[in-house]
């Protein structure tokens, strides 16, 4: 747990003769905050159920009162997304995502509010880097994909949509790895992908938190201290970008497998 | 609501493209996927194929053939820039 982590550190310096207390697995443990009957509460779950809320108020904001000449907050709220239109739903599926936007846009903006818990201080926890929270996310698209393929192609005919266009000596060797890759490999990586990306950020940015605190002294420590504190900013800004990419990797991907069920015959 | 138009001089809408003419932002992502189930799918199987043998050469082998069905595959159908006239002959995605 970072409190305790801080705790930790808190007394601890370079040439106090204790060890750096390095950031690890135990930081991504929390402690319930309160229990509900036998359901304990936890930090990363608080967090959320804040980034849903987030996104629920700030759309209803901008768009409750829809006028002509958008104020600040409806221009921002078109902005992202028409954003999300415009890169990630119309490459993939063309005119036709555009059913899907209302889905795609919250899936995008609760994910991107999730990582950027990691950057926000004192909540300082991005939830994917959970990966129980990954897995629901990754099921729920796993399973719409598939109801969309059997909707738009029958039961069959989405199975047999997963044969490539190959001469069928080819295509004895191939099945099983198309196979594979549609039931296994796909939503795996897609919930990997965020998970690992998430943790490992959060990891290296505790390891340069800490170690700034460590190293403060008045001592050659101070110099390696203000190195460590530059890594801190420059891992906050490459955070940054790598909250946003994630959310949009997730997103982008989900639309191209919704194409995928959706056209990809052969 | 004012939308901005998706439309620009030289881009076609995607709607008009055929689905197996152009390279998608997925295409990146699929080709990796390929390249993980190559892998595991004749590594597990030469794992196995190992398991009973006792062999256990057969599954690094096995990883590299199903290595070697993916990357081919992958160029068969996606090396093929589809600007120098020649069409992807399989699927796009």
């Amino acid at each position: 747990m970072t409190r305790d982590l801080a705790a930790a550190a808190g007394g601890c310096h370079i040439f106090t003769g204790c060890g750096y207390p390095a950031p690890g697995l135990q930081d991504f443990d929390f402690k319930p905050v309160f229990t509900i009957g036998s359901w304990d509460v936890t930090k990363p779950e608080l967090l959320a159920v804040l980034s849903g809320l987030a996104v629920i108020v700030f759309f209803w904001v901008a768009f409750a009162k829809p006028k002509m000449i958008p104020g600040r907050t409806q221009s921002l709220g078109e902005m992202g997304i028409l954003a999300v239109r415009d890169q990630i739903l119309r490459p993939a599926l063309g005119r036709r995502g555009d059913t899907y936007l209302p889905f795609i846009a919250s899936l995008f903006f609760y994910i991107l509010i999730c990582n950027l818990m990691e950057l926000i201080p004192v909540l300082q926890f991005p939830v994917m880097s959970r990966i129980g929270f990954v897995w629901p996310l990754v099921f729920m698209m796993y399973g719409m994909y598939w109801y969309l393929g059997f909707k738009a192609k029958g039961f069959f005919g989405y199975f047999r949509s997963w044969i490539p266009a190959a001469p069928w000596p080819i295509l004895i060797i191939l099945v099983p790895v198309e196979i594979l890759k549609y039931v296994i490999v796909q939503p795996f990586t897609l919930g990997v992908r965020l998970f690992a990306n998430m943790f490992a950020g959060h990891l290296l940015l505790s390891i340069f938190m800490v170690a700034t605190w460590y190293l403060a002294s008045l001592s050659i420590g101070l110099l390696y201290a203000a190195g460590s504190l530059f890594m801190v900013f420059f891992v906050f800004l490459l955070e940054l970008l790598v909250d946003l990419l994630q959310a949009f990797i997730f997103t982008t991907l989900i639309s191209t497998y919704i194409a995928d069920s959706l056209e990809h015959q052969h | 609501m004012g939308m901005r138009s998706y439309r620009r001089p030289g881009r076609q809408p995607r709607d008009q493209v055929s689905p197996d003419s152009e390279l998608t932002a997925g295409t990146g992502w699929s080709v990796f996927s390929y390249l993980i189930a190559g892998m595991l799918c004749y590594g597990g199987l030469g794992w196995l194929i190992g398991h009973f043998t006792h062999i256990a050469l057969f599954f690094p082998i096995g990883m590299l053939i199903g290595l070697a069905i993916s990357v081919g595959w992958i160029i068969y159908r996606y090396g093929r820039p589809h600007e120098l006239g020649n069409p992807p002959k399989g699927d796009d995605r």
